[in-house]
């Protein structure tokens, strides 16, 4: 069970999350929908590890663990993932070794056997098949010349790879046009499972249409302010964030 | 000849100074050119002296501050038993080395003919050294003419202790595939001076890879000047490979002079040293001439590498590229100096310069100070220089995918000077040069390189 309680963050002494809570329990997927500057980014930012936010009070737990207190990569082999939102280009480190020191990390933490190469390569190609990604994409240096559909289904290929427990999708579907959002949205979907939750953040509906959500939160200056369904989203469509931003102040 | 040292020089100019007088001593009675050039370059250089920062070329690097006295040898240890020892000894001449190679050993200034391996004449290749007497006419003509040019202290100071060096000529039409060593090695304390002159005739081929390491923790001073001729339609590969200790101060010098439609490759690997000095004096002087000069520098501690390049744009339609990728640790320094002259006859003239510098601790320092002198009027010259940390966002992003920090930071530090790597020619020489720089890499990027 992935577990939020409290939390209050900021940047440069300015407060971005505010008293946050949320409380996913496996196999659901909640989605966080919210205007520009509620908090989202930071939230999916914190969660992961990210040094620059000052946490005053608070508590991220998965399975009971406090992430807050472990490195970021401790938080990703105990099965936290956050798919970016902007993908890091990074020309010098081959995909594929970055593909399997991560891999590693992972199995070392598990206690379990690591790959040979030709297993490591046999389990690259068929699950980077199942995504579109071709040989030469997975050739090439980390997300260096990605199109942005490229980044994200990149994103997908790693998340599938290391099996994670709580994936955060930050604004997976900025800069994706239909079919490439299609492409994504399929992955995510095949991850689904009884044990894995996930926490979509998205500005817009349109991603909610692939990937159904269980609960659908509004989150506006750093906070929950609102908590409903799949149709919560399509009334927001309808009416805009106008209302919630007001609202709250 | 004598000359009184100023009160207002340095300790180690008055050595040096002193060193030189005596020296010199032993030139006086003779008329040959060598004799001549060494009493022309003294005359010159003792009105100079060291070089200091008030000199433009020098701003960054102060010889006097880092070096005081002129090291002496109190012990004397032997040298390596033979040459398949010394090659085992050596991890990356054991990888690289092929039967028919030619090896040309120096230690502490002197030729080592039990360490080397060499074929006179091979394909059309002829092997002299400076210390047995008859210098050939041509290299004899070479070191004239660029001692008529030069302005430059440290050459001429290099011009009258020279006391050692290979002469290597290359015939017209001649494809040498097999690698030609030349090896230094500091075994013992002390002030050695080399001087290498390599001519490479029309139409030839020929690749040379310089290696300069120490043997043992030694405190040694080293000048070594190397004077390429590279004639029409010729082809140098050259691959340096330096790896000193802490304590050892060394002044390079490169000159090429490169003709019509040659290429002229140079790539070097520095690492370490308390004070290195890489001056290249490079001359596209034939239309067509393609030179490439690159590097990496790895330093930790106190190190200060500079390297001052010059590059002469003399002909048209010539291209030149320059990338320089620099790792400092600790508190070390490293200094780029890169000037691009083209003269007005060198129209349509390619330079380009690219200076990278990736700094891991808060003490090192490095200064990028690119120049750019262009005389004619159609050419495409580009400089860039960045400075800068491992970013952020990167080791964020290789964190969040479960790898540790100190993997993370490997893996970036490695990432960093993989591009310029590739511009080694010879793949099995890069592959075995990546090893290299990879285990030292894995040390810089916790912070420690120790060389």
């Amino acid at each position: 069970m992935f577990e939020i309680k409290n939390l209050n963050a900021s940047i440069q002494d300015k407060q971005i999350l505010k008293d946050f809570n949320l409380k996913v329990n496996p196999g659901e997927v909640h989605a966080i929908m919210g205007p520009n500057g509620s908090g989202k980014s930071t939230l999916a930012h914190v969660c992961a590890g990210r040094e620059e936010y000052e946490i005053s009070s608070g508590s991220v737990r998965l399975d009971g663990v406090n992430l807050l207190d472990l490195e970021p990569e401790e938080r990703a082999v105990r099965g936290l993932f956050l798919a970016f939102q902007y993908p890091v280009e990074i020309p010098g480190v081959a995909s594929m070794t970055f593909l399997k020191s991560a891999l590693s990390a992972h199995y070392k933490f598990n206690g379990k056997k690591e790959l040979t190469i030709p297993e490591f390569m046999k389990l690259i190609k068929e699950k980077s098949n199942s995504l579109n990604i071709s040989d030469d994409m997975i050739k090439r240096p980390l997300n260096v010349g990605f199109s942005g559909g490229e980044k994200k289904r990149n994103e997908v290929l790693q998340m599938t790879l290391l099996e994670p427990k709580i994936c955060i999708l930050d604004e997976t579907d900025s800069g994706l046009d239909i079919d490439a959002l299609r492409l994504v949205a399929n992955g995510v979907n095949l991850l689904r499972s009884k044990e894995r939750s996930f926490v979509v953040i998205t500005h817009y509906q349109r991603l909610l249409d692939y990937i159904e959500p269980d609960f659908v939160h509004i989150m506006a200056d750093g906070k929950i302010i609102e908590t409903g369904d799949k149709n919560l989203a399509l009334d927001l469509e309808k009416t805009g964030y106008n209302d919630y931003i007001e609202k709250d102040i | 000849m004598t000359v009184k040292p100023s009160n207002k020089t340095s300790q180690i100019d008055q050595e040096i100074l002193k060193l030189c007088n005596d020296k010199i001593d032993s030139f006086l009675d003779y008329n040959d050119d060598i004799s001549v050039i060494k009493r022309e370059a003294f005359k010159r250089y003792s009105k100079k002296g060291l070089p200091n920062r008030f000199e433009e070329s020098w701003k960054y690097t102060n010889i006097h501050k880092k070096l005081q006295n002129i090291p002496v040898s109190d012990k004397n240890y032997p040298i390596p038993l033979n040459v398949d020892n010394f090659i085992n000894s050596f991890d990356i001449m054991s990888k690289i080395k092929s039967d028919n190679d030619t090896l040309i050993v120096f230690m502490d200034g002197k030729f080592i003919p039990e360490l080397s391996m060499l074929e006179y004449s091979k394909n059309g290749m002829e092997i002299n050294f400076l210390s047995h007497g008859d210098v050939p006419r041509w290299a004899i003509e070479l070191m004239i003419n660029k001692h008529n040019v030069n302005e430059d202290p440290l050459f001429d100071l290099n011009t009258i202790l020279m006391q050692e060096g290979v002469l290597i000529n290359v015939s017209a039409n001649v494809k040498i595939d097999s690698n030609v060593y030349i090896i230094h090695i500091g075994n013992n304390d002390g002030f050695f001076n080399y001087r290498h002159v390599i001519n490479v005739g029309k139409d030839s081929h020929i690749n040379v890879t310089e290696l300069k390491v120490s043997n043992r923790v030694n405190d040694a001073l080293y000048t070594s000047s190397v004077l390429w001729n590279v004639e029409d339609n010729a082809i140098v590969n050259n691959v340096k490979y330096q790896a000193h200790n802490q304590s050892t101060v060394g002044f390079n010098q490169q000159y090429a002079d490169v003709g019509s439609g040659s290429i002229f490759n140079s790539f070097t690997i520095s690492s370490g040293s308390k004070l290195l000095r890489e001056s290249r004096n490079i001359s596209c002087n034939g239309e067509n001439s393609e030179v490439s000069i690159s590097g990496v520098n790895l330093l930790d501690g106190e190190s200060h590498i500079d390297t001052t390049l010059v590059v002469t744009h003399k002909a048209p339609n010539s291209l030149s590229k320059e990338k320089y990728k620099s790792i400092l640790s600790d508190r070390s320094r490293s200094v780029f100096q890169g000037n691009i002259v083209v003269d007005q006859i060198a129209q349509k003239t390619i330079a380009k310069q690219s200076i990278d510098a990736l700094i891991l601790s808060n003490d090192a320092e490095h200064d990028s100070k690119p120049e750019l002198e262009i005389y004619a009027d159609d050419v495409q010259c580009g400089h860039g220089a960045t400075t800068g940390q491992l970013s952020a966002d990167s080791l964020f992003y290789l964190r969040a995918r479960g790898i540790g920090e100190d993997e993370a930071r490997r893996l970036l530090v490695h990432a960093f000077i993989s591009d310029v790597m590739e511009e080694i020619q010879d793949t099995n020489l890069r592959n075995v040069l990546r090893d290299v720089m990879n285990n030292m890499l894995n040390r810089v990027s916790k912070g420690r390189l120790n060389v």
